[in-house]
């Protein structure tokens, strides 16, 4: 009786037959205007550098950090490439096209809305704060500054590591500056190769420091506090950003808004 | 940065030159590159000098290193410095990793990526220990690299799940990033990657040193066998955001073993920890004791974290004890049920196994097909884990019956059924019986 009461046990206690570590998340959000001034080489340098960048970051969490994209595209209308973040080993960039008017705000808005954990970040275990990575050619049409309060409220867009990139000459720094809270980590690009170099430097450089463990200081002396640590990745993104930027040769091609 | 290009070449320091080929990977402080050198392949760490705080100082400490060389051949050692060019970047070679060793990282997701060459696509590969001995194994090897890094008077520093190639077939390893290995008590700026630091680092009132490898080496450790981290369960899964101010308090001030006996703040959640959970209970005692003793007394006291010769010796003994039942179920032997003498049986097929005792160790060894017996445990004051001395086998002529094949060099004298003794030889065997006696020399193994 015991025998068979036995057998019919699942004997799991193969030391071998593991699931993969837990791991941590992180989502990158792409926010890209794909209103009609960003037609002809703007979109065809973004489309192009984004696909280039897709298999460049793949391994960029390791064995920590399970990262995953999400785009948010916002002309006249808004729309997500997919329905929900996609991990990185999985994403396919989906060429986009440019058509209509400039609705940042309401992309803030439902930015806002996704930044959740009953929404895109819904993982069970633990997650990175996001990395929000902004692409415009212009002013919003829309009154944004509604949108960004609301954002301004969301503790995930509080923590988030955040990046604008301004391309061409209507882009404007200081409204970019507002929504990332730091003129710091807002780039501008003028011509095709530098918005190409651009999109690829900034998406590894955030999306590394946003998928590791916080770094501690060489010169550190004596107990670290909280106020030490608070902010610490933002303050490497900032430095990492300014770095990129003055290391960027200014190319002598033609500006994007000269010649149409 | 300043990178270099495909095709560049690179002067070393004590001449010739080494050509680009391509980019093998990127790190926090450098590039690696495919480099050829005098008509060889080679991996070229060049640094970001901005990234580091006192190049000089760096650049000699590797120099020194060079000039040891390796404590043992489980490193993948730095082997030639270039010279600085006019930035004043410099790097250095090292053997790449040969074929059949897979990193750690790729081993505790259990599956590698492997690109298309055509399309570019990803596909993912298992990544799996080829048997629970190439698991145990690996882990006595990683335990022995860092014993005889210690023991040469060197610290790793910043030990993590990036340090390692395994082979997965054999439980090999391949202690790898080794530029940041200092003296002991030395440092040149590179703190590590917390969840992996000891807390003292976390919280910056100590540098990296011998101590805080071994609370890292825990660590590795843990990950490894319970694939999970030991400090992340309730507590530290209610932050939801893991922000710098929750890694300080999970991984430094505040950290709590996810199985500490006198705190149940921070269990392993279902859900998210099963295998912490799984694992914690098929592992033996004293194999669960050793990491409790690191990872709670050990937490703020370095002195009490458990030292490699005594994880040599107890991964020994969990190695010993792993039994392969000829139904097919791989565990140890505390999994099976004792029969009251010096005899086990598994649960699921029946069979009975016995085990032998020995005078040297204060733990019996499983007897079953196949089963091996190890330097370490048949020869005296020795702790050589990997050569083997004996095995057991099947009698050619008598199916079922069991026997101990001598793989040593050594004259062993053994009790055989009519009770008298009789030398046995290199590749010579005698039967398992129930008043079996072997003396190996200054060490007796019995039955009873």
């Amino acid at each position: 009786m015991k025998e068979m009461l036995e057998k019919e046990l699942d004997f799991d206690d193969d030391p071998l037959n593991a699931m993969g570590v837990s791991r941590k998340s992180l989502v990158i959000f792409f926010l890209i205007d794909t209103s009609g001034s960003m037609k002809g080489t703007k979109m065809g340098e973004l489309n192009t550098a984004m696909e280039e960048l897709v298999p460049e970051i793949r391994r960029i969490g390791e064995a920590d950090t399970d990262v995953k994209v999400a785009v948010l595209t916002f002309s006249t209308n808004l729309a997500w490439m997919y329905s929900e973040p996609i991990s990185i080993e999985e994403f396919e960039w989906n060429r986009l096209a440019a058509n209509g008017i400039t609705n940042m705000g309401a992309a803030f808005e439902e930015l806002n809305i996704r930044l959740s954990r009953n929404s895109f970040l819904n993982s069970p275990s633990l997650s990175f704060a996001p990395v929000i990575f902004l692409m415009t050619d212009g002013y919003p049409s829309d009154n944004y500054r509604d949108g960004l309060r609301r954002l301004n409220e969301n503790s995930w867009y509080k923590y988030a590591l955040k990046v604008a990139l301004g391309i061409g000459k209507e882009a404007n720094d200081e409204m970019l500056a507002e929504f990332t809270n730091s003129p710091d980590t807002v780039v501008h690009a003028y011509t095709g190769g530098q918005l190409a170099s651009l999109i690829k430097k900034i998406a590894v450089t955030s999306s590394q420091i946003g998928s590791k463990s916080m770094t501690l200081s060489d010169d550190t002396i004596g107990e670290i506090g909280v106020d030490d640590v608070t902010d610490s990745k933002q303050r490497q993104l900032e430095k990492e950003i300014q770095d990129i930027v003055k290391a960027d040769e200014f190319s002598k091609d033609i500006p994007f808004d000269s010649g149409w | 940065m300043l990178e270099l290009k495909v095709g560049q070449s690179v002067e070393i320091e004590y001449g010739g030159f080494a050509r680009v080929i391509k980019v093998l990977g990127s790190g926090g402080q450098g590039i690696v590159y495919l480099v050829e050198f005098n008509n060889s392949h080679y991996a070229l760490k060049w640094y970001d000098v901005s990234k580091i705080a006192n190049p000089q100082a760096f650049r000699k400490n590797i120099e020194t290193n060079i000039n040891d060389g390796p404590p043992s051949n489980k490193f993948l050692w730095p082997k030639h410095l270039t010279k600085a060019n006019e930035n004043g970047g410099f790097g250095y070679l090292m053997d790449l990793r040969p074929e059949g060793y897979d990193s750690f990282v790729d081993i505790l997701n259990m599956y590698k990526l492997v690109i298309d060459p055509l399309t570019g696509a990803a596909r993912k590969q298992p990544v799996q220990f080829r048997s629970l001995f190439a698991l145990v194994t690996a882990v006595i090897n990683i335990v022995n690299a860092f014993r005889q890094l210690h023991r040469a008077g060197k610290s790793y520093q910043d030990l993590n799940d990036g340090g390692f190639f395994i082979n997965i077939e054999t439980g090999d390893v391949l202690v790898c990033d080794c530029d940041n290995i200092a003296p002991d008590g030395y440092n040149f700026g590179i703190g590590g990657k917390p969840g992996y630091m000891a807390p003292e680092i976390v919280r910056g009132i100590s540098k990296p040193d011998v101590q805080t490898d071994k609370y890292s080496l825990a660590v590795v450790l843990f990950k490894l066998l319970f694939r999970g981290d030991p400090m992340e369960g309730e507590k530290v899964v209610k932050d939801i955001c893991l922000t710098e101010a929750s890694e300080l308090k999970h991984y430094g001030k505040e950290a709590v073993f996810v199985f500490d006996p006198n705190n149940n703040t921070n269990r392993p959640v279902r859900g998210i920890h099963d295998n912490v959970i799984k694992f914690w209970g098929i592992y033996p005692d004293y194999i669960r004791q050793a990491f409790t003793y690191t990872f709670t007394a050990g937490l703020a006291d370095p002195n009490k974290r458990i030292i490699e010769n005594e994880w040599q010796k107890l991964f020994t003994r969990l190695r010993a004890e792993i039994v392969s039942c000829q139904c097919g179920r791989t565990t140890f032997l505390s999994a099976f049920e004792n029969l009251g003498d010096t005899t086990y049986r598994c649960q699921r097929c029946g069979t009975h196994f016995p085990t032998l005792s020995f005078s040297n160790v204060d733990y019996r060894i499983p007897i079953y097909q196949n089963a091996r017996l190890y330097a370490c445990i048949t020869e005296t004051a020795c702790d050589d884990f990997s050569r083997i001395t004996g095995e057991v086998i099947e009698n050619r002529l008598k199916k079922g019956m069991l026997g101990i094949r001598n793989m040593s060099d050594k004259v062993w004298d053994v009790k055989m059924p009519d009770g008298n003794f009789y030398h046995i030889d290199y590749e010579k065997g005698f039967p398992i019986w129930e008043d079996l006696e072997i003396k190996f020399g200054d060490i007796t193994a019995k039955i009873k």
